[in-house]
């Protein structure tokens, strides 16, 4: 009795919290990290986070898209886009102000989030094919060479303000936080508090556990699909501006393929790709740790993108089969319990 | 009645694929005419044995399209198809140079490359059955960064050359007199297993339950189906068929491979394979529209191209469009044809009030 007692909480966590397991291995590699290379954390720690920023930045848009079920791969042609425009409006003298080069950019990541929302809610069509072509034309959209004759955006092109807006650090004591990791800890914040507390945000889950129980209840599920895809959209736009404020340079094929480490971040967080559930708290456990990945390789010696590619693709096949499989075990173990 | 069979018949999705393909060549003559006129060109570009010489390059992802086809119909997706291909070249590369050679050693890792090829295959066919949990496109993502890295670690960073033996290959791409046609030996293959396709998938009861588990996987395995092997048989398939992809690569880029040959290629294949008909969702398509499709794509890129002189983004852009287009339309027309049914109803009804 005692030990059925005990055994209750640790499968009941597991099914309540899937990124429980995640949070292990992201440990785990941390600690096997640091053994080989001493002093891992504290002198990387600030490259950790500002590598991370911009995926965990897009990471929350593709969450809310995730959970109404649909998904977007058009978010880094969306990046590339709206960061070369501003970057050209600047080069052009058009723009200087800081923020509304921001605005900016996060304007045009919502349109493209709207058109994406629009089609594929109303035209019916699947997001995946929508997403698909919208980043062709999207990035094709790019070079623009006749409409404002640019091939990319070059660091002289930049309004010195916008230069350095991202690349300070706030120092708070012994810590030094970057400005850019500051601006995606307030996005996930935002989004959180969006998706956990206000009414709209719950609807997103609802729509995509069950979407016509959802329109029974009174929920316009359209509506809530485009509003998913227009905040993907968003933040794609403003993981843009970031990444032209802390590279300060953008050209056609910024960015291309990282879609795919986005959604990773999502599903290694716990995500569901089907919809209806998935916690802010996974998206930024599995964000981190593919920053970390990515940080820890070269330091073991690997100094090819491919190899981290490789073992970045290890990584994710095991976290994703240990989350299935600890998840079967927990289910099982729920369904003993009922002596069924 | 007959007349409803009329109109579906032009209705039906390969005849306006074949419309299109019919507009965009009349329209490319017409461009290709007006440039001979006005003294911009010499003499026309765009004539048979041009199209012919020049689809070659954009036929070179035909046979990966048919697998991916295959995965589509089923409801699934693959992402990994490139890798596989790009992996399994890297495989025939690194074997037949170490085996130092000769015609014996080209046999044995062309057998080789395709074992690969079917091996990836059935890798992403075995987690896809055996962890429905997870979505089919991250297991392909997860494969696909997995099989990359496998090929750089065989052969590095370097460029492998080969002798004159291998050279054999590059007679894929080659041109064939048929009737005073030239024909890219490439494309003949193709349609031949493109036919064998066909009748497997539209004809014979084997094909037809491909489509069975797209519509409903449940149903389809209440109904004694072996819903697992036939994925994972379909797997395997487009394995083999991204290996002879690869085969066909190496030809076409004398004879040099490097580890990141195909990257991107997944896309294209998806593209044509959704342009002739076949969805995410599952449970249609045909292979007639996917090679009409194979053939749209590489007559707009040609023509494009070529003759109105657009930058390479810019063929993407129509890509883009026809791509959503290809959707769109049908939804739209459907929607507009119940509405239109609706109306007429209720005028009817209450035409039938005011009479009363």
């Amino acid at each position: 009795m005692q030990t059925k007692k005990s055994s209750k909480p640790l499968y009941a966590l597991l099914i309540e919290h899937r990124e429980i397991p995640l949070l292990a291995v992201l440990i785990l590699l941390l600690v096997g990290v640091s053994i080989r290379v001493p002093g891992y954390i504290p002198n990387n720690y600030v490259n950790i986070l500002k590598n991370g920023s911009i995926n965990m930045v897009m990471a929350c848009g593709m969450l809310c898209v995730l959970l109404v079920g649909s998904i977007d791969i058009s978010i880094t042609a969306v990046l590339a886009f709206s960061g070369a425009l501003i970057g050209k409006l600047m080069g052009l003298g058009v723009l200087q102000s800081t923020l509304l080069a921001f605005l900016l950019a996060i304007v045009v990541g919502i349109v493209v989030g709207l058109v994406n929302g629009l089609l594929m809610s109303y035209g019916r069509v699947i997001s995946i094919i929508v997403t698909l072509s919208t980043s062709y034309i999207v990035r094709a959209l790019i070079p623009m060479s006749w409409m404002l004759g640019m091939n990319k955006v070059a660091p002289t092109d930049l309004a010195p303000g916008f230069k350095t807006v991202l690349n300070q650090n706030l120092t708070l004591g012994p810590l030094t936080l970057p400005y850019l990791a500051l601006l995606a800890a307030a996005v996930v914040i935002v989004t959180g508090i969006f998706l956990k507390y206000t009414k709209t945000g719950r609807n997103l889950y609802a729509v995509g556990s069950n979407a016509e129980a959802a329109q029974m209840r009174g929920v316009h599920i359209n509506r809530v699909k485009i509003l998913a895809h227009v905040i993907c959209g968003a933040t794609a736009g403003l993981a843009g501006a970031m990444w032209l404020a802390f590279y300060n340079a953008i050209e056609k094929g910024s960015a291309e393929g990282n879609e795919m480490f986005t959604i990773a971040a999502c599903v290694l967080g716990g995500v569901s790709v089907t919809g209806g559930y998935g916690k802010i708290t996974g998206v930024v456990i599995g964000a981190v740790m593919i920053a970390v990945i990515d940080q820890a390789i070269p330091l073991l010696g690997f100094r090819n993108k491919m190899i981290t590619e490789f073992i970045k693709g290890i990584l994710l096949l095991f976290a994703i089969l240990l989350n299935v499989i600890l998840q079967r075990i927990a289910d099982k173990q729920a369904l003993a319990r009922r002596n069924i | 009645m007959k007349k409803n069979k009329v109109a579906s018949f032009f209705l039906r999705w390969e005849f306006l694929l074949v419309a299109l393909l019919v507009l965009m060549c009349v329209v490319f003559n017409l461009q290709d005419a007006a440039r001979v006129a006005s003294g911009a060109a010499r003499k026309d570009v765009f004539n048979l044995p041009n199209v012919m010489r020049g689809l070659r390059p954009y036929m070179l992802y035909s046979f990966m399209t048919m697998g991916v086809m295959l995965i589509l119909a089923m409801g699934d997706i693959d992402i990994s198809t490139g890798a596989i291909a790009t992996l399994s070249v890297v495989v025939l590369g690194a074997l037949y140079n170490l085996m130092g050679g000769g015609p014996v050693a080209l046999v044995i890792s062309i057998i080789a490359c395709l074992a690969t090829g079917s091996l990836c295959g059935a890798i992403n066919g075995f987690l896809v059955t055996r962890f429905k949990e997870l979505f089919p496109m991250i297991i392909t993502l997860a494969t696909q960064l997995f099989f990359r890295g496998f090929g750089y670690l065989l052969i590095g960073g370097s460029t492998l050359t080969f002798d004159s033996t291998f050279g054999v290959l590059s007679k894929t791409y080659e041109l064939v007199d048929i009737f005073g046609l030239k024909v890219p030996i490439m494309v003949l293959i193709f349609l031949a297993v493109a036919v064998v396709f066909y009748v497997w998938l539209h004809l014979t009861s084997g094909g037809r339950k491909i489509f069975a588990i797209g519509t409903n996987a449940t149903t389809a395995r209440y109904s004694g189906l072996r819903v697992d092997a036939i994925k994972m048989f379909c797997f395997t398939l487009t394995g083999f068929m991204c290996a002879v992809t690869g085969i066909f690569f190496v030809g076409a880029n004398s004879s040099s491979i490097k580890a990141d040959l195909m990257d991107g290629y997944h896309m294209y294949a998806i593209a044509a394979a959704v342009l002739g008909g076949f969805s995410t969702d599952g449970g249609k398509g045909s292979v007639i529209g996917a090679v009409l499709s194979l053939f749209i794509f590489g007559i707009v890129k040609i023509g494009l191209g070529t003759l109105f002189g657009f930058a390479d983004s810019a063929v993407n852009l129509a890509v883009g469009v026809i791509l959503i287009l290809s959707v769109l339309i049908p939804n739209i027309s459907e929607d507009l044809s119940k509405y239109m049914r609706v109306r007429k109803q209720r005028a009817e009804t209450a035409a039938a009030k005011a009479a009363h």
